[in-house]
């Protein structure tokens, strides 16, 4: 009797263990629609609410932090944000140069998906839809920073 | 039975403390931002980038600084995705990590997000503010960014901040504007709302 609880408490705990590091956890196969966004703005707030830091107003501040290595993201349809790691052939997301083509764009990816912590993340093998910048929102934001406005122009 | 209970009793006390109550905000030091959701935080992990905390692919570099980064929080095995470095200025925290690579540290800084603004996420994102190799005594600043991209792109030295400056930002801004519709919709805003 001691020796069943005993080992059951061994295997209860073992289960309850977290995934290490080296370890690692077993992915899954997703392909996702949504916008390429900048995740520091979006879940900060530092540059105003969610709707105003998508789409063209924002644009120019999503290239600012794609360049400064800021995690970007894909927001799906249904408000989940997909944390980009790897983009096609490249796993440097954060060099400053693989995401920027990409920003704001609407586009379908496929990929593997992580999940830890609450934080889903998305390894992107392919873009097999790219429909570029679908939301148009400068009208009623004007830029977002205000100062990333253009001078002298 | 008895080296089986012993053996249980070792694994128990080998494995780190759940972190339940813990209130990592007690000794921060990190200064508000006044974001979203925004708490101090400060605790010690280890620094490793985020596809070997998912995959078990692991760099010894973690990447160099190119590969996004996170902090695994001793206490109880949390990955932190690291978000945003100390400066104020569009930069993110993988080279401020990247340099402690497989280190453990102690990072202060604020765990930003609220769910009932943003729901997109089930976790609350890490700006790193102060960082240090847990045997060191003194903390130093995530201010890396700049320093890195001035190395990186010594042709563009000059004034004003480095986001206005940066060669791939300025290429991608020549070739579809400001809004990323092409210089024709840029235009026609700022004539239309010319002061």
């Amino acid at each position: 009797m001691l020796k069943k609880f005993v080992l059951g408490a061994a295997l209860a705990f073992a289960a309850a263990v977290p995934a290490t590091a080296s370890q690692g956890t077993q992915g899954e196969h997703v392909q996702i629609t949504g916008e390429i966004i900048d995740t520091w703005c979006y879940f900060s707030g530092v540059m105003g609410g969610p709707d105003a830091v998508r789409g063209t107003a924002h644009h120019t501040c999503a290239l600012w932090c794609a360049a400064g290595g800021i995690p970007v993201g894909i927001l799906a349809d249904d408000g989940t944000v997909y944390m980009v790691l790897k983009w096609k052939d490249t796993k440097n997301v954060a060099d400053g140069t693989s995401l920027l083509s990409v920003q704001t764009h609407r586009v379908t990816a496929d990929g593997m998906l992580y999940e830890r912590d609450g934080i889903k993340y998305i390894m992107v093998d392919d873009v097999v839809n790219d429909e570029g910048i679908v939301l148009t929102n400068h009208e009623d934001f004007g830029f977002v920073p205000p100062f990333a406005q253009p001078k002298n122009k | 039975m008895k080296k089986l209970i012993m053996s249980l009793a070792a694994i128990l006390v080998a494995t780190p403390a759940i972190a339940g109550d813990v209130d990592y905000s007690a000794n921060s030091q990190a200064k508000s931002w006044n974001l979203f959701g925004e708490e101090k935080a400060r605790f010690t992990g280890k620094v490793t980038d985020a596809i070997c905390g998912l995959t078990g692919d692991c760099p010894d570099d973690c990447g160099g600084g190119d590969r996004q980064m996170v902090v695994i929080r001793e206490d109880d095995d949390r990955m932190f995705l690291a978000n945003k470095n100390g400066q104020p200025i569009f930069s993110g925290a993988a080279y401020d990590l990247a340099k402690y690579c497989g280190q453990m540290v102690e990072v202060d800084g604020l765990l930003v997000g609220d769910s009932d603004i943003t729901p997109g996420l089930e976790s609350k994102l890490l700006q790193i503010q102060l960082i240090r190799p847990i045997e060191d005594k003194d903390f130093a600043k995530t201010n890396n960014f700049t320093k890195v991209w001035a190395k990186k792109y010594p042709e563009a030295k000059g004034k004003g901040p480095w986001f206005r400056r940066d060669p791939a930002i300025k290429a991608q801004i020549e070739k579809t504007g400001y809004f990323g519709l092409g210089h024709e919709v840029d235009e026609k805003y700022l004539e239309e709302n010319a002061e």
